[in-house]
């Protein structure tokens, strides 16, 4: 298959280079930002990324339900099952970074701030959809319901990370400090957190068509008994 | 019309199968079905129990997808979309039962009612005295025989003079002089130009078909 | 659009009549929430909460003892229908939107006529003050719309699955946390007698709710024909 495909080889290389590099600048080449206990600021180069895929993993797999609806093509079905997986992984990830940084910094590992709450929403979610997807035996059904969930969740996203915050702050202001905390971020953070950014995308693109390609594998075996 | 022998009015429809395969996970009900029927014919869908019959029936009706291949429903030169495949067509299934909370003219005025049916109310009483029950009984279906059950679920099906029959084990609990009715009934439904799919294993019922689709178990 | 409001009201109708000879939803919510009243009005009662609490604590018990009775019943309008295998001849017959505008109704009188029984005991039992009983109402009617339509297609999408009793609140609390944040803060508003914050959870009730509607709208055929 790589051998095939020499773009596609050259750009996994590169992507492994550069979180190496990104690894080795959030440690060395970043300074530690004034304000957070100790070294406990580096941990944004891991966890804004990690979050941010896990909310770009929701997209795509709202995106590939909505092509399913349309097209009821296995693909799509596919794209949106392993979208969500890995959005799973993700957010479990930067949960478990989050509030580690939380019980260093504000002495909790879970205060309920609205960035903790949303991204319980989206673990809820994507627990919902594979306990959704395992309770269905037939194939077709299960692609067409789980698509379906997938873009309720989505709808409610914007009333969770834009209202609910509002509503909150209208009512008792003192509790915004902590989701307002952002760095003020001197520019050599703000290169690597870029960098990892991208690098995070890049991992995430990769692992998401290796995904793909094992789950069709998979579905054409299982198609094969036919 | 396509249907030179066969001149009905309002035409008929024609149902196409082809190389139809359902799998549920790991088990797999059939691999290659296909078949055709026009109006004016009665298909026959027999095979053992667990060959997919009532599966067959429901992926024909459009309640199931297939995991693989397609079913068409044509009318004329022109082919209706899969959603408007309900407008079409009547249904007698074991696994599909009427509400038996409710007695037999109010499961009927619901079905006609939801289907816009005209004329609901005399249309249901004389749905129901065609099938040999009497429409001012007030007991809830759950007290009804399975006999009588069999009878109600036709009527139900036969309400809005539907172009399309699937039959599913029709005759399932109707003594003799039932099954008589039965053939008459699906004699005439074939003669007015319906296209009827009737899965069976009843031998008698089998001869009804004038095509036939047989499943391996 | 008569015709559909007809056929919609064919299937209310139905629904209403069944269930007022069975009583198995009336039955499970109404128990469900006079026993989760009793519970709460023995252990806290009126007096063990501060007077500073007192809104806040009281508005949240209260939605909570309506969403957990809601999910004890709301789902059964549809599993019903698969439980006693009268779905496939109601697919068949009724035009989909003329089933969910059906079931949608039913939930709605079903939640009201509960709320029109609890709410009053829960005022009285655990003597919470409501300042302004006009914006309580309207809390209660927008905040019950939009869980029951929100229930309603979950209901719809657990029904034609297998383990539906547990998977119906697994996949409902998510898309209804959202919905929970702006109903408390809507009570709590009444119960201090701030018009302002009424008024801006009820604008995010009402636009949940609507976008919710919309949503099922366009996707509830994809699951009532899957």
């Amino acid at each position: 298959m790589s051998s095939r495909r020499p773009f596609a080889e050259i750009l996994k290389w590169i992507l492994f280079v550069w979180i190496g590099v990104i690894i080795w600048a959030a440690f060395f080449y970043a300074p530690a930002a004034a304000g957070f206990k100790g070294q406990s600021s580096r941990i944004v180069f891991f966890h804004v990324p990690v979050a941010w895929v896990a909310t770009l993993a929701f997209l795509v797999s709202c995106v590939a339900s909505i092509r399913y609806l349309k097209t009821r093509s296995v693909a799509d079905d596919i794209r949106a099952e392993v979208a969500s997986s890995l959005g799973l992984l993700f957010a479990v990830l930067a949960t478990v970074t989050g509030s580690i940084f939380a019980r260093i910094m504000w002495g909790s590992y879970w205060n309920w701030d609205p960035r903790e709450t949303s991204i319980t929403f989206l673990l809820l979610i994507y627990a919902a959809y594979f306990a959704l997807r395992a309770a269905v035996a037939d194939p077709e059904r299960r692609a067409s319901l789980a698509a379906v969930y997938s873009i309720l969740a989505f709808v409610t996203v914007p009333f969770l990370v834009f209202v609910v915050p509002r509503i909150y702050w209208s009512l008792h202001p003192d509790t915004i400090i902590n989701a307002q905390a952002k760095i003020k971020m001197g520019s050599h953070m703000f290169e690597v957190l870029m960098g990892s950014l991208v690098g995070f995308s890049g991992l995430f693109v990769w692992l998401y068509t290796v995904a793909c390609r094992i789950e069709t594998i998979r579905r054409r075996r299982q198609q094969e008994v036919l | 019309m396509s249907r030179g022998i066969f001149p009905f009015m309002g035409g008929g429809i024609t149902i196409e199968f082809e190389d139809l395969a359902k799998r549920f996970d790991m088990r797999v009900v059939f691999r290659s079905v296909s078949g055709r029927v026009a109006p004016g014919e009665v298909l026959a869908v027999t095979g053992p129990n667990g060959s997919g019959k009532s599966t067959l029936v429901t992926i024909l009706c459009g309640l199931v997808r297939a995991t693989r291949g397609r079913v068409l429903y044509r009318e004329g030169s022109g082919e209706i979309p899969r959603e408007s495949w309900r407008d079409h067509l009547g249904i007698v299934a074991p696994a599909m039962s009427l509400y038996e909370e409710l007695d037999a003219l109010e499961n009927l005025r619901f079905f006609a009612l939801v289907r816009g049916v005209d004329d609901a109310e005399t249309r249901c009483r004389a749905s129901l005295e065609r099938v040999g029950l009497d429409p001012d009984r007030t007991t809830p279906v759950r007290g009804f025989s399975t006999g009588m059950h069999q009878r109600l679920k036709i009527a139900q099906a036969v309400l809005h003079d539907p172009q399309v029959l699937f039959l599913d084990e029709p005759g399932a609990n109707l003594d003799p002089a039932g099954q008589d009715w039965l053939e008459k009934l699906v004699a005439s439904e074939r003669d007015a130009g319906k296209t009827i799919v009737l899965a069976t294993n009843d031998l008698r019922e089998m001869e009804w078909g004038t095509s036939r689709v047989a499943l391996s178990g | 659009m008569w015709r559909y409001l007809a056929e919609a009201g064919a299937v209310f109708a139905k629904d209403m009549r069944t269930e007022l000879r069975t009583r198995v939803a009336f039955n499970a919510l109404g128990l469900f929430a006079i026993t989760t009243l009793a519970a709460v009005s023995y252990t806290i009662g009126p007096y063990r909460i501060a007077e500073a609490d007192r809104p806040y604590l009281l508005s949240a018990l209260l939605w909570i003892v309506i969403f957990f009775a809601a999910m004890a019943g709301l789902d059964r309008s549809f599993v019903k229908e698969e439980d006693s295998h009268t779905a496939a001849l109601l697919r068949l017959s009724a035009r989909p939107l003329v089933v969910w505008g059906g079931k949608l109704l039913f939930n709605v009188v079903v939640l009201d006529l509960l709320m029109v029984i609890l709410v009053p005991l829960y005022v009285v039992l655990m003597g919470f003050e409501v300042r302004s009983i006009t914006g309580l109402v309207w809390i209660l009617l927008a905040g019950g719309y939009t869980l029951a339509v929100t229930t309603t297609i979950v209901a719809a999408i657990i029904a034609r699955a297998s383990s539906r009793g547990a998977l119906f609140s697994v996949l409902s609390l998510p898309l209804l946390l959202p919905l929970l944040i702006f109903v408390i803060q809507g009570t709590r508003a009444v119960a201090e007698g701030s018009a302002g914050g009424v008024i801006s959870a009820l604008r995010a009730v009402i636009s949940l709710g609507g976008v919710m509607t919309l949503v099922s709208i366009v996707l509830f055929p994809a699951v009532w024909n899957e």
